[in-house]
């Protein structure tokens, strides 16, 4: 019993508390990354190497709608959708061509747009890193830390923004086609569902996330032309964690291994803890390679 | 139709008429080649009749180490150009080989053999993370090329891992800590260091551990922090309880995201803040805005024209590097460390080549030599001020300047001169 009242004694609970709320709010960033990911893989098949680039463009286009017009609301809708746009390019442009091809051709094609859109913002902005100033700067008392209300925000609209999105896709007549098609390809076509627009549609809006996350993460750190490697790596790993292009896993996924991360982070070294979501993709793959979150509905 | 040329009257002298007899052929070009050996040294060198110098660089130009590598390579391409405009090194001109090792230590390996073996480099001058200036020195070794450093700070470079060819004109941690320590013991006496989980970061921090322990300070807490952890707040919530000081070693995106979440999580107004100057380069410094006012830095080179560094040496170098700046990030920032290395790098390995009468890789030992004890001083080659290269280690010595960030600029507090910045060597050379 003493021993169980001292490991109970010895467990800090404010930090414990601190890291509850840190792990839920990188977990929110991280779900939000990730959800394009896995939305354009589950529907598609395609493992998006950009992901990452339309997050940094996303952040970039965020830069320079907040200098013209200095909001930054309107810079987040309008870096949204301009992603979007580019995202539904780069679909036409190179993706649409290799429909029913090796998937490797589309992990090289995005692999090459990775570095385009790479070495194309450190040519248009340079390597100097720029700022985006957050819209909310006041914090409130975590026990003896200040807590940036941003970060709450933060959390609140990607809950808001993937919200949002699982009602479109069980609601409205785009999302049904997109069900449908992820179910049967060529039976949706059958159906008169028009399959390549699906595609270039499911692309936009998993790029439109990106690029959302982007925005809404930069004021946190800097915005240059690397920003995106940072979050997709970890990204690709919730998503296999949560399930290939299983939305709902996706999410839980990316709660899940951020938590962990924040707890492991109280007992041993930053170092160490960023392994630990590595000891989980390992043993998820070893064990249950569909996914741990498989079972979560899609 | 196209000889018709032939029959116009100008040409009729000179070609058509027959009159360029083989005697002649033989006199003109007997001519042609005195007035060729007459031409004073930069016109040959201009006109090709030397061959370069081909100077290696190893640099990342693209990943995570580019935001540096594209400013480093301006200062290189601009002590190269000054040194071609200004005759060459001993009348040949200089041609720079540059390599994108993609800040990846295993292609910056595979580059720097294609130096050696395919581009046939003389000397390599460059070298930018520390992880990959590890990982080529022994290419380096092995061919026999001299190396000169122009940028990793990694102590082990110039101690446990030295050898004879590799070289660093710029400082190291424990010559800055030693410069920095006395300062901040009167800061405070108790510190917690959060540092670059890495070669660099790692030893940047024992060097300093050491130092604020020798100057009476006591280290309560460190946290090693990955390289490129874009949210860091997990890892800063757990820095707290009773010290002065929170000592920041970190460079690049990652010197944004600390100063920005730690000053977010009320760390930055209940800890005094310093660190190492890699944080707060130029390049970093609007995307920090207010939030690394009050920070406290060391580094070898600001772009400030304060105390030593107001000199009409060092007001051109900046008006130059300004120039070439613009063209690489239009947001036209100030010239930072890695410029000022590379420049006063390769303006070094001038000097040296020179004193060696340096020809190729055959005379690599001749140019060891030179380089062994090497002083340069301040002037437009070096801006920065006056150095020692050390025989015992192939380490420099430097002024160094402490300085505090505020309104998105530099205030110099002092300047510590090379002299009360010296570490005894622990280095010993292998063949």
């Amino acid at each position: 019993m003493d021993a169980i009242a001292h490991f109970f004694g010895a467990i800090p609970f404010e930090l414990l508390l601190i890291q509850t709320v840190n792990g839920i709010v990188t977990g929110m960033i991280l779900a939000l990354v990730a959800s394009g990911l896995t939305l354009i893989f589950g529907i598609m098949d395609v493992v998006n190497f950009a992901h990452g680039e339309l997050f940094m463009i996303g952040a970039y286009i965020g830069v320079v709608v907040l200098a013209t017009t200095g909001n930054f609301w309107l810079a987040l809708v309008i870096s949204t959708l301009l992603v979007g746009l580019l995202g539904a390019a780069m679909q036409i442009l190179t993706l649409r061509p290799l429909i029913g091809r090796d998937p490797l051709t589309t992990i090289l094609a995005t692999f090459g747009i990775s570095l385009i859109l790479q070495n194309y913002a450190l040519w248009q902005f340079g390597p100097t890193s720029r700022k985006l100033p957050e819209p909310i700067t006041s914090s409130f008392t975590l026990f003896y830390l200040q807590y940036p209300w941003y970060r709450i925000v933060i959390t609140v609209i990607s809950a808001a923004i993937i919200g949002s999105f699982w009602a479109f896709l069980k609601y409205s007549k785009f999302g049904v086609w997109i069900r449908a098609t992820t179910q049967d390809r060529v039976m949706a076509q059958a159906m008169g569902i028009p399959v390549p627009w699906v595609y270039t549609g499911v692309f936009a809006l998993g790029a439109a996330m990106a690029g959302a996350s982007g925005m809404l993460f930069g004021p946190l750190g800097s915005i240059n032309h690397t920003m995106g490697l940072d979050w997709v790596l970890k990204a690709f790993i919730v998503v296999v964690v949560g399930g290939m292009g299983n939305l709902g896993g996706s999410i839980v996924a990316a709660i899940f291994i951020s938590l962990l991360e924040a707890y492991a982070a109280i007992w041993v070294s930053p170092a160490q803890a960023v392994i630990v979501s590595f000891i989980v993709l390992i043993l998820t793959l070893l064990f249950r390679p569909t996914g741990l979150f498989v079972s979560i509905s899609k | 139709m196209t000889e018709k040329w032939k029959d116009e009257a100008w040409a009729q002298d000179i070609w058509y008429s027959g009159k360029v007899t083989r005697r002649k052929l033989v006199g003109y070009g007997a001519g042609a080649i005195g007035a060729m050996m007459l031409v004073p040294a930069p016109w040959r060198a201009a006109f090709g009749a030397a061959k370069p110098y081909k100077i290696g660089s190893e640099q990342p130009l693209s990943g995570p180490g580019a935001i540096g590598g594209k400013t480093a390579v301006v200062g290189l391409q601009m002590s190269a150009d000054r040194i071609n405009a200004n005759g060459g090194i001993n009348g040949r001109p200089v041609q720079l080989v540059l390599v994108d090792d993609e800040s990846k230590p295993d292609v910056g390996r595979r580059k720097s053999q294609k130096l050696v073996e395919e581009d046939d480099i003389d000397v390599h001058v460059g070298g930018f993370l520390s992880n990959i200036c590890l990982a080529c020195m022994p290419v380096w070794q092995e061919a026999k090329i001299v190396n000169m450093i122009t940028v990793c700070l990694d102590t082990t470079l110039t101690t446990t891992h030295c050898n004879r060819y590799t070289f660093r004109l710029h400082d190291y941690a424990p010559a800055q800590a030693v410069a920095f320590g006395p300062l901040l013991a009167k800061m405070g006496k108790k510190w917690h260091i959060a540092y670059a989980d890495y070669a660099w970061g790692q030893a940047t921090r024992d060097a300093y551990a050491e130092e604020i322990k020798k100057n009476g300070g006591e280290v309560v807490g460190m946290t090693g922090i990955p390289l490129g952890t874009p949210d860091m707040t997990p890892f800063l919530s757990k820095i707290s309880g009773n010290f002065d000081g929170l000592f920041s070693i970190f460079f690049g995106k990652d010197g944004v995201t600390i100063i920005n979440q730690a000053y977010d999580l009320g760390l930055s107004k209940k800890y005094k803040m310093a660190g190492d100057g890699s944080i707060t380069e130029p390049t970093n410094l609007p995307a920090q805005g207010s939030k690394v006012d009050g920070f406290v830095a060391i580094n070898r080179y600001i772009p400030i024209f304060q105390g030593p560094l107001d000199t009409p040496y060092n007001k051109k170098f900046v008006e130059d590097a300004k120039k070439r700046l613009i063209a690489v990030d239009p947001s036209g920032p100030a010239p930072d460390k890695y410029v000022q290395s590379n420049y006063e790098a390769l303006n070094a390995m001038k000097i040296a080549m020179e004193k060696a009468k340096f020809e190729g890789r055959k005379d690599t030992d001749k140019l060891i030599g030179a380089l062994e004890g090497l002083e340069v001083k301040l002037g437009y080659d070096f801006p920065q001020g006056d150095k020692t290269l050390r025989k015992a280690d192939h380490q420099a010595f430097l002024t160094e300047m402490i300085f505090e960030v505020r309104n998105g600029g530099y205030k110099l507090l002092e300047a510590v001169p090379k002299d009360k910045t010296l570490v005894p060597p622990a280095c010993k050379f292998t063949a």
